[in-house]
């Protein structure tokens, strides 16, 4: 089905701001077209591993690689290394999309650098747009003429229209409704094997990760908790916290049934 | 897929408040700057032509403000008078508008130390009340239009600067901006198209705010002879003319406040609206 | 601690600030400064000999630099002497204070009667919405914010004194050479109040607190004075110390259109002197007395609601 060339490896990633330990010993590797989903309760660190992994706050490792580039670093993680081709899908539509601007813009902002002369950038646009099961008419509207799910799928959009080889994810269902959220997970599923990029989502839905990913980071306190595939993780959890959780989610009821 | 084509149906896309606001507002002053130009067309007088056998006249269907001590057409010196307080008080608030925006942005973005100064020397500004400031500097500078408006110019900025610093900070880590940082815009791009679009609506109503209060300085500084000169037909300088006369002939001091009050009424009622508007939006 | 002190820092250097925008304008305001000090010594002497000029130059250090000139007047002022009066050749402290009563008579006549009328005003249109009273006080305090108070004064002039003859109409002195000024000054705060109050008490039944206290059945007149009355409160201390500006300016029109002695006449009357030194001093204290009250109502806020610990620090 794929094929696995490697695309991000990480080992011993350490963040801390002033003396505050808020990562630490964060290790991982992701093939192309892979999922990674990051668990854990508010304030374990999934945040701050996205933030430091784009190069948003001040990061060490033993050794960093990407995109099977020669780049391999040591030491600290410098600002937008690499993941420059990396795009972020955020939590809440309405506060990540411009309310002064057309959504159809916003999205356009994500070829920026590309320089495309303007009928090109629409028609790139539009068909972005097309692939989150937007119409055209959605070009022109402000992010406050639309629905959140739609917003969201707008914000879809722009991480997907840069083609980039990996796209950060940021509890990007949980301000939507049960049935647009299956929606969205769907169509983020099929343009991943589509596409065959890989997806990184920090996620409290355990659901979520049953249904689509590939590899599960259980955090805990700013360290990892469990590390495993998804099978693995929810048939054999590695650590007595994970199987609480694990146990916990299927009681209820929360998981499908191939997880369970 | 029906779900989502049915929703794509059913709703048109809502008009923008904010844009069809500013739309009606454009449409609104363009005919009445119409109806002024085509007034002062029209009028049979000179705003300075003195008339003595018809001095003090009451309203009549020849002069229908009634005329002054000197026998001026009250109602063409209120239409040429708009264009004192109005216009006046338009230059010098837009001017603090602009000159506010950049400081406040500026002390927004420069890093705590700059912010700390920039802001004290603002404070410092704003602790002189307006009318004190221009009092006292049209006072000792002579009392002359130009020395009005430097006055009041010079004290007209720090409202926006402390509003414009706010709004800055507050939107300078949000998602959107960290969305067009990742996106490699630059800083002259960011603010362009996404700090000033979002913070533009709160500085307009503060500058419809500040329009309507420099009207009532600059018509107060002329009515206590700070400012405007008579004969110029400045509203507040014609009061001063008026207020010799408010016994034996009141409507000469009765129109020109009317002319100040519905001024100021209707610029503040624009500005609630657009606040009202944004209110419902946020 | 450390936001206290930073606070006090940025108050010093606001003050500092004051002194010298002060000074400058002074320094630079057109006109022979020592012509204008021989004048008053010596009035109706047009020939004043240049040796006196000379003489008046060296005795203010009026040849020597702006620097210089500005630290010696700074150090008499944080000394506590505010200079003499060029005209009256009084001390500019007695003369401040002999026209400190009338503008504080004033203010603070107009503030009680203003506040007053604003709180009942805004009480009962938000206590009965959409009403007549409801639609009244929206009406009265939108002509109010935009009634210049110098044509208020005329009409009232007009009215009271001219065509009923009740009242003086100009001067100072009795209780009712008080009462139309004071009227002016007092419905430019009811309006502004009125509208400011109406809002924040507006907000305070926005709050989902609200709702619980009706469920559980307390009386609708409790909840307005316990909590609604409370949560208006805070916001409405901040705005009338923002206000504090215009209230000043507002008093001084009136003290001008009413012919009123007081500290706005005394601004007014020097500045048309030259009389630098009692402008210096007036337009130094209007200055620091609003910085000083902003503060003080900024502290007090804090101490009233310790939510706004964190806001603190992005205003």
């Amino acid at each position: 089905m794929q094929q696995n060339k490697p695309l991000i490896s990480i080992s011993n990633l350490q963040v801390s701001v002033g003396d505050k330990q808020l990562l630490s010993d964060v290790s991982f590797d992701l093939c192309e077209g892979e999922m990674l989903c990051i668990v854990g309760e508010s304030g374990a660190g999934k945040s701050t591993l996205v933030k430091a992994l784009q190069g948003m706050m001040p990061a060490h490792c033993d050794r960093f690689t990407y995109a099977r580039s020669s780049t391999e670093v040591c030491g600290a993680i410098p600002a937008g290394l690499g993941l420059a081709q990396a795009r972020w899908v955020m939590q809440d539509p309405l506060a990540a999309l411009n309310p002064r601007q057309s959504l159809g813009r916003s999205i356009a902002e994500s070829l920026h650098k590309e320089n495309l002369p303007k009928d090109k950038l629409r028609k790139r646009v539009l068909s972005a747009l097309d692939d989150v099961e937007l119409s055209a008419d959605f070009y022109d509207r402000l992010p406050s003429q639309v629905s959140l799910g739609q917003a969201q799928r707008a914000c879809l959009a722009r991480a997907l229209i840069a083609q980039p080889k990996l796209i950060f994810f940021d509890e990007p269902l949980s301000a939507l409704d049960a049935l647009v959220q299956k929606k969205i997970a769907q169509r983020m599923e099929s343009l991943r094997r589509a596409t065959n990029t890989t997806y990184i989502a920090v996620t409290h839905d355990l659901g979520f990760a049953a249904a689509y990913a590939d590899k599960v980071l259980l955090l805990r306190e700013g360290a990892v908790s469990a590390y495993q595939s998804r099978m693995a993780f929810f048939a054999n959890p590695q650590s007595d916290y994970a199987k609480d959780l694990v146990a916990a989610a299927q009681s209820l009821g929360a998981l499908p049934e191939a997880a369970a | 897929m029906s779900l989502s084509q049915s929703i794509r149906l059913s709703d048109s896309p809502p008009a923008d408040p904010l844009r069809q606001f500013s739309k009606r507002v454009g449409v609104a002053t363009l005919v009445l700057l119409g109806l002024w130009s085509l007034a002062l067309w029209l009028t049979p007088y000179q705003p300075a032509a003195a008339d003595f056998l018809n001095r003090l006249a009451p309203p009549s269907a020849a002069h229908w403000a009634g005329t002054d001590h000197l026998g001026r057409d009250i109602a063409t010196r209120l239409l040429y008078g708009a264009g004192w307080s109005l216009g006046l008080s338009l230059a010098i608030s837009l001017t603090g508008f602009v000159v506010g925006t950049v400081v406040g942005i500026l002390a927004a973005r420069s890093g705590p130390a700059g912010d700390f100064a920039v802001m004290r020397v603002t404070d410092s500004f704003f602790a002189f009340p307006e009318l004190i400031a221009a009092v006292t500097f049209a006072g000792l500078f002579g009392p002359s239009t130009t020395n009005l408006v430097i006055a009041l110019m010079v004290v007209s900025w720090m409202k926006f600067a402390r509003l414009a610093r706010a709004l800055t900070l507050s939107l300078g880590d949000s998602d959107f901006i960290t969305q067009a940082r990742l996106n490699g815009l630059s800083n002259g791009l960011i603010l362009w198209r996404h700090l000033l679009p979002n913070i533009l609506p709160s500085l307009l109503v503060l500058w419809t705010n500040s329009w309507s209060r420099t009207i009532l300085s600059v018509s107060g500084l002329s009515f206590l002879g700070f400012g405007v000169q008579p004969p110029s037909a400045e509203w507040g300088a014609m009061l001063l003319d008026g207020k010799a006369y408010m016994q034996t002939a009141p409507h000469i001091m009765i129109f020109p406040g009317l002319a100040v009050l519905l001024a100021v009424m209707v610029i503040n009622l624009t500005g609630d609206r657009l606040r009202d508007l944004m209110a419902g939006k946020t | 601690m450390k936001s206290f002190l930073i606070r006090f820092v940025g108050l010093l250097a606001v003050l500092f600030g004051i002194t010298l925008i002060t000074f400058t304008i002074s320094y630079f305001a057109p006109g022979d400064k020592a012509e204008a000090i021989a004048h008053a010594r010596y009035p109706g002497d047009f020939g004043i000999a240049p040796e006196v000029l000379q003489g008046i130059r060296e005795e203010f250090n009026l040849d020597a630099s702006f620097f210089s000139q500005y630290t010696h007047w700074l150090a008499d002022v944080l000394r506590g002497d505010f200079g003499v009066s060029y005209s009256s050749r009084t001390s500019v402290w007695v003369i401040f204070v002999d026209n400190l009563g009338e503008t504080v008579t004033l203010t603070l006549t107009s503030l009680a009667i203003g506040l007053t009328a604003a709180f009942l005003l805004s009480a009962v249109a938000v206590r009965y919405p959409n009403t007549f009273w409801d639609r009244g006080a929206v009406i009265i305090s939108s002509i109010g914010a935009a009634m210049p108070s110098y044509w208020l004064s005329l009409l009232l002039i007009l009215g009271v004194s001219v065509h009923l003859g009740w009242l003086p109409a100009y001067g100072t002195g009795t209780f009712a050479h008080l009462i139309l000024p004071a009227a002016t000054l007092a419905f430019w705060v009811m309006a502004s109040q009125t509208r400011l109050l109406r809002t924040f008490m507006l907000e305070a039944y926005d709050q989902p607190f609200i709702e619980t206290l009706r469920l559980r059945g307390i009386p609708e007149r409790e909840i307005f004075s316990r909590h609604v009355l409370r949560h208006s409160f805070v916001p409405a201390l901040t705005m009338i110390g923002l206000d504090m500006a215009s209230l000043l300016e507002g008093a001084i029109i009136v003290e001008l259109t009413f012919a009123r002695s007081g500290l706005g006449s005394l601004l007014a009357g020097a500045v048309l002197a030259r009389d630098l030194p009692v402008v210096m001093f007036l337009v130094m204290f209007f200055a620091t007395a609003y910085v000083v009250i902003n503060s003080v109502i900024d502290g007090v806020q804090h101490i009233c609601d310790p939510r706004n610990l964190n806001k603190a620090k992005t205003s």
